[in-house]
């Protein structure tokens, strides 16, 4: 192996520099600082797998009074890996893809009775269990008054290290005063969504 | 049929327990929107025991009347108005209150 010893290195006028073929590995050893002043056009690393569901359809979920319910994204605005399932609701790592990832889960929440919710949370599930990631309102309980309120809307955001083939799920829960049926809200599509993506590590 | 919730509250007031379906309470319920519908997931009410479907059942009627009269309590509460106006009703005029409030109850009778 020999070395290069040059200052700079321009590519031909008119042409592109071009650094190794494919199937070549070029490498920045440990203590190498890259550093870039100019523009960057980098294919190949990107915040993906990546996924935006939401509640839609036009119609608010009913869920039954004070039972931790699946919240059925059965809609996506995109999924780089169809790795969400909007039958199950749920998203999956799909294999090769292990690491960090972003994950952000809001909902809606309403009843048919007016100023009916004394309380209400989302939940992620990691692999059908309860994660440390709970997004808790309980104006009721804070105030000990218990008045109830005409709706509110709950959102989480949590960095979970996850590995190929886990999944996760997001999960609603209101207690009313038993008057009306509770729901999740779709919001013109904005209010109730599920979303993530992997960190570049 | 009365709401899974309903009756486990009604089976628990039986027992003399008390009910917390909040995150972290004694008793959670579960549905995952599979067709399947609300079950318990977990039960730590101390000292008794998880209901039977048939001890559910029992609580059937009861808790379709419970969940009636909480319709009526719903809107008697959005009929009463607010308490710090009613704490000044009373201040003023207690009889036309207390009118007030029989006409709504009246208006709007339990189960």
């Amino acid at each position: 192996m020999s070395k290069l010893f040059v200052d700079q290195v321009d590519p031909k006028t008119g042409t592109t520099l071009t650094l190794g073929t494919s199937g070549d590995t070029i490498s920045i050893p440990s203590g190498v600082t890259l550093s870039s002043a100019g523009t960057n056009t980098l294919t190949g690393i990107s915040n993906t797998p990546a996924f935006s569901a939401y509640l839609a359809n036009d119609s608010d979920q009913s869920i039954s009074d004070s039972t931790s319910t699946k919240i059925q994204f059965e809609a996506e605005r995109f999924d780089t890996a169809g790795a969400f399932d909007t039958t199950n609701y749920k998203f999956t790592v799909p294999s090769g893809q292990a690491g960090k990832y972003l994950i952000i889960l809001q909902a809606k929440f309403g009843s048919s009775q007016q100023n009916d919710i004394v309380g209400s949370s989302i939940t992620l599930k990691i692999n059908g269990s309860d994660s440390n990631s709970t997004s808790w309102l309980g104006p009721g309980y804070i105030s000990g008054t218990k008045d109830p309120i005409l709706g509110n809307q709950l959102n989480l955001s949590t960095l979970v290290d996850l590995s190929a083939s886990d999944y996760l799920e997001g999960y609603a829960f209101i207690k009313t005063n038993g008057a009306g049926t509770p729901k999740v809200q779709e919001g013109n599509d904005l209010a109730t969504f599920f979303m993530g993506f992997k960190l570049i590590e | 049929m009365a709401n899974l919730a309903t009756k486990v509250k009604l089976y628990c007031d039986a027992n003399g327990k008390t009910v917390d379906f909040a995150p972290g309470g004694n008793v959670e319920l579960v549905d995952h929107s599979d067709g399947k519908g609300p079950f318990i997931s977990s039960w730590n009410v101390s000292g008794l025991a998880q209901p039977s479907d048939s001890d559910l059942a029992a609580h059937d009627t009861a808790g379709d009347t419970e969940e009636s009269n909480n319709v009526v309590r719903s809107t008697r509460r959005v009929a009463y108005g607010d308490i710090g106006d009613q704490l000044d009703e009373i201040f003023k005029d207690i009889d036309a209150w207390k009118a007030r409030i029989q006409g709504i109850k009246d208006a709007n009778p339990k189960s």
